[in-house]
């Protein structure tokens, strides 16, 4: 009878007693839980600060237009490239290849886009320069890219950029080689097409439309 | 000890459900580490079903069966699935560590039996929504890793992906509410006397592996959620067009698959400690070496995980650090290799097929651990990323060892789980069959790989035909192997052969030991006493 | 495809099979630019950085065999001179702390042993010294496309020859419509990216393989160092045809390049040319094509 009570005893004492500190072990490990769901979501915002302050992955720079006493004689080759996603009907080239800029010194190139399609799109454009290394001394003073444009069917646009490079970046051990920055950008179709939808009347587009459209695509490069 | 199981017996006869409900409303420990292991034995049915089609298209070029390739492409993503999550993760964890941590420390249940309910409960739920997802809209064919934009609704339109990450969340919630169990019980529930440092090793392995589960399920879980939401709803978490990025969701995807690997690794470990310590009669050797040298395997998993990414571009330096980090998992890994060795070093070995596949399990590690060296080097990494070198290393390590320890726990403990003794001598011929099987399979993906063959592809040029061929044989004399496992695990339940409590002697002097054969369904309902136990109790430092 | 069918037919009389795979293996060393029957390494190297790579892979194969030797020497021994057999009675040691010391400073001798090599490749890889041309390259699903931006700027697609109309002589699965050309000895620049999902640009015997990532410019380079043509193919799920977008490119010599590059700019800007086809759309939302 007593080794009977002593059980009951044991039995109470092994789990009557650390309930509660199972509820609060439980709790604080819910809590964690919680927590490394929330660092996920948090990632997307912070990755995007992280790719801009550090410039990783290419990320370009923003910034006001340099002085000019910055400007020092070593030049680099900047080389422009344009590519298009299958989510857009656009033609999309830029307008010189390359150019050569002195370090510091303000410069402007163009891209141009034609919309091939009959119907008015919202584009919008992701850009990177490579090497990627060179994204922390690549700063855009002016970008198209910072907009959403909108293009009416077979409307060709200019687009400028203005940018320069940082002289810092020969200031750079990892930075001094790069002799050739390559600015590339991509255009997809905006996720918001309400600026287009509020274009689009009943426009048609006619045979005439159509044909000045088809010899802006063949004449050659300007 | 066996007066202690005598009294639960007569005491709680009464309290046991039957029928259905025994296993639908069960809230016991080994009634649900025993359905773990039957839906781990249904999916690796499942998983190998979607391997061999693999292999049986692989085996010459050309087309052989498989003639939608989006269908290959899914095969290939539900084999990936099933295994990881379905077979490896319910066995080693949900299986073994329902049974066996209650039993190794010395407590009647795990904290919260309601949630081990669930736990379980969600996962044949979650196998449904992927079998599903494999069913309709042709299916996900975007691989275990689900890039968008391979993932997302332009390339992947329909309801399949959707499903698939459905099923995924259920099998997250599982295992996250399982580790939460697990944790719990293996802080505060203990015997008296069994302090941190006296732990099996299997018990460490499964603290570790709970707290990895804790802290990446939840990434992976925020992830498919946002991807969910790209798919559905417009948003733009990885879709550059709305100013998001591909990549993230690759270093989300990787914060979460490179601890996820030692997830299903380190229960591995735990079980091959218990094993070899078991066989060799002997502690295990540097204890405290093994306890921390699988502590410091899973920190580092958490900070190497871009070595999966070598090849998206990635800066200089991100590469380098990488590398070196990876690189540190090496030192780990060899003190546990060496370890062993030694714990076997001076032992009085009994070869019985669990140490068998204990022997495997370390040699097969090692080949697979090696290729890993060579990996974790980006620059080497831009010859082997996405080639058939990277499936033979992963599936070394993964697939062989991981399936390695499964098979070695179900004869180390089968005893203890079913009271029967499995037939020796055709365990022994499983083993042999399975270990020429698995490397007759794998080791020749190495050479496929150096010269070129990249995965996930269902046909390949010609001058990769041989090793495939031979690839697939492997395969085939691992299948039987696999049959032969079902045909000893049929003569076992069906055997009259009993065993004793203690069926593998003195090496074996963990607190599963100290219960009759079958554990009856009440057990430890009075403390062990540690201290008083004349065996040294678990692996402990002599002191 | 009947080639590979009666080759590996002739493999299945064990003798045959065992000379003729030997004979394989000697021949993986000659000077190819494909994947071999029976290879058992890498394909020779065509670029100063795959040379790195191998000789990279060699000193961690070394070091690799040698432990997994150590470890089989020492499981080999165990079961001799451990079992139950011949040693009865175990010993009863858990601990020899130099021993634990010893087992965890060699690994890291040889991990930093390793490092510096792999950095010193990592490095180089990284540095392109000044490169005289430009190579785009864009994946779609599922064939690539290469623009010529420095040599005219004109541009094409190259698609697989599907196995029907392989010719004797060709690969299977490796031929493409529209072979890349490239100069020999001559530092080129590669920039990728991808018009739709995530790709990869791989050539084994060059050492390259990088993610064409949509959204995003990728940069790369090579110097291919002899003539000939190689072969690779995509190294990155890309969906239903991913096994089916090769990559093909014969290098030839500086002279033929330029020779070639003017006549392929008079052809594909012809194809360039033609009228733009208007899409027609129902609504700007198509535009998303969901």
């Amino acid at each position: 009878m007593t080794e009977q009570q002593n059980k009951i005893k044991l039995r109470t004492t092994v789990t009557r007693e650390p309930k509660t500190r199972n509820g609060v072990t439980a709790l604080i490990l819910f809590g964690l839980v919680g927590g490394m769901t929330g660092l996920a979501f948090a990632s997307d915002p912070l990755y995007r600060i992280f790719c801009k302050v550090t410039g990783y992955g290419g990320t370009t720079q923003v910034a006001e237009a340099p002085a000019e006493s910055k400007i020092i004689d070593h030049m680099v080759t900047v080389r422009f490239d344009a590519n298009v996603n299958k989510s857009l009907p656009w033609r999309f080239k830029s307008v010189q290849n390359t150019i050569k800029v002195r370090l510091g010194e303000q410069a402007l190139a163009f891209f141009e886009a034609t919309n091939v399609s009959d119907k008015p799109i919202v584009g919008t454009a992701t850009f990177n320069v490579a090497p990627f290394k060179a994204g922390e001394y690549f700063n855009k003073i002016e970008c198209f890219c910072f907009t959403e444009q909108v293009l009416k069917p077979g409307q060709t646009v200019q687009m400028p950029v203005t940018f320069y490079v940082d002289p810092a970046i020969i200031k750079d051990r990892n930075t001094v080689d790069v002799k050739t920055i390559t600015l590339s950008y991509t255009f997809f179709a905006g996720d918001d097409q309400s600026e287009a939808q509020k274009l689009q009347t009943t426009h048609v587009i006619t045979k005439d439309e159509e044909n000045i459209l088809i010899s802006r695509e063949s004449s050659p490069k300007g | 000890m066996s007066e202690t199981a005598h009294a639960d017996a007569h005491e709680h006869h009464d309290h046991r459900p039957t029928g259905w409900k025994r296993w639908v409303y069960s809230t016991n420990h080994k009634d649900i580490g025993t359905m773990y292991l039957a839906l781990a034995m249904i999916g690796a049915i499942v998983g190998t079903a979607a391997s061999m089609a693999i292999r049986v298209e692989l085996h010459e070029p050309g087309v052989q069966f498989i003639t939608d390739f989006q269908f290959y492409n899914v095969l290939v993503t539900a084999h990936g699935f099933i295994m990881v999550f379905f077979v490896v993760m319910p066995a080693l964890i949900g299986g073994f560590g329902n049974w066996f941590i209650p039993l190794m420390i010395g407590t009647p249940d795990m904290a919260f039996p309601r949630m081990n309910n669930i736990s379980f409960w969600l996962l044949p739920a979650a196998l449904i929504l992927l079998v599903i997802a494999g069913l309709i809209d042709g299916g996900p064919g975007t691989g275990w890793t689900v890039y968008p934009p391979l993932a997302n609704a332009d390339f992947h339109p329909g309801m399949a992906v959707d499903f698939g990450i459905l099923s995924l969340h259920l099998a997250g919630a599982s295992s996250i509410l399982g580790a939460i169990n697990f944790i719990t019980t293996i802080v505060n529930m203990r015997a008296p006397g069994m302090t941190f440092h006296r732990m099996p090793l299997f018990i460490w392995a499964m603290l570790l592996t709970a707290i990895l589960l804790l802290l990446a399920i939840p990434v992976l879980a925020g992830a498919l959620t946002m991807l969910l939401t790209d798919r559905n709803f417009d948003t733009a978490f990885f879709s550059p067009a709305g100013g998001g990025d591909p990549l993230l969701w690759q270093h989300l995807f990787w914060f979460f698959g490179h601890p996820e690997v030692y997830i299903m690794i380190i229960p591995a470990f735990g079980v091959i400690s218990e094993i070899v310590s078991t066989f060799s009669k002997k502690p295990i050797f540097g204890y405290l070496g093994m306890a921390y040298a699988m502590a410091a395997i899973g920190v580092v998993g958490f900070i190497v995980w871009a070595h999966h990414m070598y090849t998206v571009g990635f800066n200089v330096e991100t590469r380098a650090y990488f590398t070196l980090a990876t690189m540190v998992i090496a030192v780990p890994t060899g003190v546990k290799i060496f370890s062993w060795l030694a714990t076997m070093w001076g032992g009085s070995i009994k070869f019985d097929t669990p140490m068998l596949f204990a022997m495997g399990f370390i040699f097969l590690f090692v080949v697979g651990g090696v290729t890993g060296v060579t990996l974790a080097n980006a620059g080497a990494d831009q010859a082997f990323h996405d080639t058939y070198f990277v499936v033979a290393h992963f599936h070394y390590v993964l697939s062989v060892a991981a399936i390695f320890a499964m098979y070695a726990g179900f004869y180390y403990w089968i005893g203890k789980m079913s009271g029967k003794q499995y037939p020796e001598g055709m365990a022994r011929l499983q083993f042999w069959v399975t270990f020429i099987g698995v490397n007759i399979l794998f080791f020749p993906q190495h050479f496929a790989g150096m010269a070129g063959m990249p995965r996930r592809i269902p046909d390949y040029p010609d001058a990769y035909a041989g090793w495939n061929m031979i690839s697939s044989w492997g395969a085939y004399i691992t299948a039987v192997g696999a049959i032969l496992f079902f045909v000893v695990l049929w003569k076992t339940l069906t055997s009259k052969e009993t065993v004793a409590a203690n069926q593998w002697g003195t090496g074996a002097n963990t607190l599963e030991w100290t219960v009759a054969s079958p554990a009856p369904f009440h057990t430890h309902e009075q403390t062990p006493a540690i201290g008083t136990q004349p065996a040294a109790i678990g692996t402990q430092p002599a002191e | 495809m009947q080639n590979s069918r009666r080759i590996i037919l002739g493999y299945n009389s064990g003798v045959a099979f065992l000379i003729t795979a030997f004979a394989a293996f000697m021949a993986s060393g000659a000077n190819a630019a494909e994947p071999i029957p029976w290879q058992m390494n890498f394909q020779p190297a065509a670029t100063p950085v795959m040379e790195k790579i191998i000789d990279f892979h060699n000193l961690l194969l070394t070091i690799q065999v040698g432990i997994v030797v150590l470890v089989l020497g020492l499981m080999l021994y165990i079961i001799i001179k451990f079992n139950s057999k011949s040693n009865p009675e175990p010993s009863k040691t858990t601990h020899n702390t130099p021993l634990e010391v010893i087992w965890t400073v060699i690994p890291i001798v040889i991990l930093i042993v390793l490092a510096v090599p792999s950095m010193k490749l990592l490095f180089f890889m990284d540095k392109a010294p000044n490169p005289e041309m430009t190579l785009k390259i864009t994946g779609h699903q599922w064939y690539w496309s290469y623009q010529y931006p420095d040599n005219g700027d004109f541009e094409f697609d190259s698609n697989i020859i599907p196995d029907d109309e392989i010719k004797p002589g060709q690969r299977r699965l490796l031929e493409v419509d529209n072979q890349v050309v490239l100069p020999v000895n001559t530092e080129i620049r590669l920039l990728m990216t991808s018009e739709d999902v995530i790709h990869n640009w791989a050539i084994p015997a060059f050492g390259v393989k990088m993610d064409t990532v949509p959204g995003r410019t990728n940069e790369s380079w090579i110097k291919v160092t002899k003539p000939g043509t190689y072969y690779g193919q995509c190294s990155e799920l890309c969906g239903v045809n991913h096994g089916f977008m090769p990559v093909a490119v014969k290098v030839v010599s500086k002279d033929e390049f330029k020779k070639w590059a003017a006549e392929a700019k008079k052809e594909f800007a012809k194809a360039k040319n033609t009228p733009v086809k208007v899409v027609k759309m129902k609504s700007p939302a198509q535009a998303q094509l969901r």
